[in-house]
């Protein structure tokens, strides 16, 4: 009951019951995909747009309620990987439970565009603790555009958590949330209080430097990018060296987008300080398959050989952009 | 087998006789509109193995490879996360849309998670007592559905088992389609249970859950299988062993299921089948429970691909051929009219026709309320057996309509009517034998076991009346 194992199961059968009749697994990406693209728009469920706050809270089966949001990218250059991380993350949730990496995770799924030229440029679902988080994946609009700039509005979608989500863990506890976010483009160079306005409802009045979301941010979550194999600029050492600025040494390139799940629960594993990485890949193998296990190890070689150096509120190094955030 | 008769496949053992792939073997051989499941649940592990491809069914029917439908009847316990499960196994084989392939009764009985961690529950506090029982939770399902007919309340034992809550009406496969009727008997089964299993469990998840199940697959109501055997052939596959039977089986070691072909025969509405008892050429049982032939030098003799323990069920057993748990199995059937003989290839020589209990000589069990317990202290008496299917036919004076001597459907062999050795005696010959071995109130008729060959002469083993 309520078991990881269960989780995964129950996620896979209203998966493979979906798929016998022929509602596939990107329910709303169809559905918009058949509307004129004037009138494309975020689920309700999923839209940023005037919402107060999305809310991590204790509850009395989930006591010690971990925040984990995961934002990816679902521009074009992602190529086909928001699908594959569409279809991997509702297991997340089961994973994490299996492992014992954290206690009592709520996990929140959203999608990140650009806002000079998307439509739908930020969505964010709701925390879940159950596998309505699989419809929320299911509710996410792929969009695919993107502008061509090599930079997205991920500094957006920052700002959106940094501001709107709240969490009984920081609240109550003092402990920071996870914010993974998934993509493979540069932030965009300002925060423009336009988009802000637009997309989110806020009136910030002036444009903001990115790095001050970033180290507004890292006050209450750990902020990881992860940057997939099979996307536009895997191989782009700009890319690497941007979000190595933003955020140090929890910049991971994953060579295998199909073990997200995994690598996100590697990392808080690590985080977390419930397992090294020998043992974290050790886990890894029993649940997954060796590839995936070989990627995740790849890619967090660099946190583990440094975990002894991590410290648990350790703001990202070089955030010394002009704090003109007004902070609450 | 006349190509036109439905054949009702049952278990003469304690399980893993060999059904499934008879009932493959049944379906590859002639047309078969659908294969009917008339008892158990998801703990049935019925192993069919065609050249590279095996599966273990459990609740599609074991036609499936043969490409014929299933249908699951209300004498079934559903369990709609398994079955998705078993269908992605199916489609990896390369079965187009399995799910297509299943119907089902709208008033089955679901297993649901409740019901598997309340079995686990109670099982693991046996400990050392346990049932044997695969940690499915089909026995809870079976109880659960009790509770409300028999009026239980919170505390009062049911069937040798507490009722941690207040029951409230079982939900069924019909239900899935109506979510709020749904939701008030998954509210009342979580409430009920809590009490043993804790509150671990969303109901609104299984609700969306269940949803989607009932979009997926067809259910139907009233008489599907009236229906379907106008259009043709069935073939009806039990799950487990007579030996397990909730009424005829050996207390406590029992499933909650009724193994006879009685459900199929109900089903059936009097149209005519032959019933096919399944045999192995020795006995086997899973876990806990008499097994008075056991020999542990067999276990090793003959290892088994797809059985093992089981971490609810425990160990894998065998023994010699135990004719006289197999006449009460046959006897338990209201009698059978065909035997499918498997596992030929495992070279047993021996069969125990009679057993000593307490300096007396037995060849049918008594008629006594504790037979598990006499079961568990006689000694068997062995003869040699260098023919199983020969023997077999003239003990039981019943033709052996399909061997096997393999596990893939190519070492099974469906056998035409023929004469058989001795048809001049009465009741050899022709094929729609049945033998009765008086059940239920008729005088039980004298089985004398023979030797192999010696008895042969002498009307050997023929059981009471043939009727047809």
């Amino acid at each position: 009951m309520g078991h990881g194992s269960w989780d995964d199961n129950a996620y896979a059968a209203a998966k493979t019951f979906r798929a016998a009749k022929g509602i596939d697994d990107f329910g709303y990406t169809s559905a918009m995909r058949g509307t004129p693209s004037a009138k494309w728009k975020a689920a309700p469920s999923m839209d940023p747009f005037g919402v107060t706050a999305r809310e991590c809270r204790d509850s009395p089966d989930h006591a010690d309620s971990t925040p984990i949001a995961v934002l990816f990218d679902v521009t074009g250059s992602m190529g086909s990987v928001p699908k594959i991380m569409q279809g991997k993350l509702g297991k997340l949730h089961g994973l994490l439970q299996r492992k014992g990496y954290v206690t009592d995770p709520q996990l929140m799924f959203g999608g990140i565009g650009d806002a000079d030229s998307d439509r739908v440029p930020l969505q964010v679902g709701q925390f879940e603790s159950d596998n309505r988080m699989d419809d929320q994946l299911r509710d996410i609009f792929l969009e695919g555009n993107g502008g061509g700039q090599k930079s997205e509005s991920y500094e957006l979608a920052a700002y959106f958590v940094a501001r709107h989500v709240v969490t009984d863990a920081w609240q109550k506890r003092g402990r920071k949330g996870y914010l993974f976010i998934i993509g493979d483009e540069l932030n965009k160079p300002r925060l423009e209080a336009r988009h802000v306005k637009r997309v989110i409802g806020d009136d910030i009045g002036q444009d903001v430097d990115p790095l001050s979301v970033y180290r507004e941010l890292a006050r209450k979550w750990h902020v990881y990018f992860v940057l997939p194999n099979k996307s536009s600029y895997f191989n782009d050492p700009a890319i690497a060296d941007h979000w190595r600025d933003v955020l140090g040494q929890n910049f991971l390139k994953l060579d295998d987008p199909g073990a997200v799940c995994e690598l996100i629960a590697a990392t808080i594993g690590l985080e977390e300080r419930v397992v090294d990485l020998d043992q974290a890949l050790v886990d890894l193998a029993e649940v997954g398959s060796a590839a995936e296990s070989r990627a995740v190890g790849k890619a967090l070689v660099q946190v583990g050989a440094s975990a002894g150096a991590l410290t648990r509120s350790g703001t990202p190094p070089m955030l010394d952009g002009p704090d003109d955030v007004a902070l609450n | 087998m006349a190509n036109a008769e439905h054949v009702i496949v049952v278990g003469l053992g304690f399980g893993d006789e060999g059904k499934g792939a008879v009932v493959d073997a049944l379906c590859a051989d002639g047309p078969v509109v659908s294969v009917v499941r008339f008892n158990g649940g998801a703990q049935a592990a019925h192993n069919v193995v065609v050249g590279e491809r095996h599966h273990t069914f459990s609740q599609f029917g074991s036609g499936t490879l043969a490409g014929v439908p299933t249908f699951l009847s209300r004498h079934v316990l559903v369990e709609p996360i398994a079955l998705a499960t078993e269908s992605r196994e199916l489609a990896a084989l390369g079965v187009e849309d399995p799910l297509g392939l299943v119907t089902i009764d709208a008033d089955a009985l679901l297993t649901t998670p409740f019901h598997v961690a309340a079995n686990r529950a109670r099982e693991d506090a046996r400990g050392e007592g346990r049932h044997g029982s695969c940690g499915k939770g089909i026995g809870e399902t079976a109880w659960y559905a009790l509770l409300e007919r028999r009026g239980a309340v919170a505390g009062d034992v049911v069937e040798g088992q507490e009722v941690p809550g207040t029951p409230g009406p079982a939900p069924t496969v019909g239900d899935c389609a109506d979510p709020k009727a749904l939701r008030r008997k998954l509210d009342a089964l979580a409430r009920c249970y809590g009490p043993l299993i804790g509150d671990g469990q969303s109901v609104d998840e299984l609700v969306s859950l269940y949803r989607a199940f009932a979009d997926a697959v067809r259910t139907t109501s009233g008489d599907e299988v009236g229906r379907l055997a106008d259009t043709g052939r069935l073939v009806f596959e039990g799950a487990q062993g007579v030996l397990l039977d909730e009424h005829r089986g050996f207390h406590p070691h029992t499933t909650w299921s009724t193994v006879t072909p009685d459900n199929a025969r109900a089903l059936l509405g009097g149209r005519a089948a032959r019933v096919l008892g399944v045999t192995r050429t020795y006995q086997t049982r899973h876990g806990a429970g008499p097994l008075p032939t056991e020999d542990h030098a067999l276990l090793a003799r003959f290892p088994e691909r797809h059985n093992g323990a089981g971490e609810y069920q425990g160990a894998w057993r065998a023994g010699h051929l135990d004719a006289v748990l197999l006449r009460y199995a046959v006897a338990a059937c209201g009698g059978v009219d065909g035997l499918a003989v498997t596992h030929l290839d495992a070279p047993t020589s021996w069969v125990s026709t009679a057993y000593w209990a307490d300096s007396t000589r037995c060849v049918d069990l008594p008629d006594r309320p504790d037979l598990t317990g006499f079961l568990t202290r006689c000694a068997p008496e062995l003869e040699a057996m260098p023919d199983p299917v020969a023997w077999l036919e003239e003990a039981f004076g019943l033709p052996v309509r399909v061997t096997a001597s393999g596990p893939d459907r190519a070492d099974y062999s469906v056998r035409s009517p023929r004469p058989r050795r001795g048809a001049g005696e009465s009741g050899h010959g022709s094929a729609p034998n049945r033998v009765d071995v008086g059940v239920g109130g008729r005088a039980r008729a004298a089985v004398r076991p023979g030797g192999p060959r010696g008895a042969a002469g002498g009307g050997t083993a023929r059981a009471g009346a043939v009727r047809r």
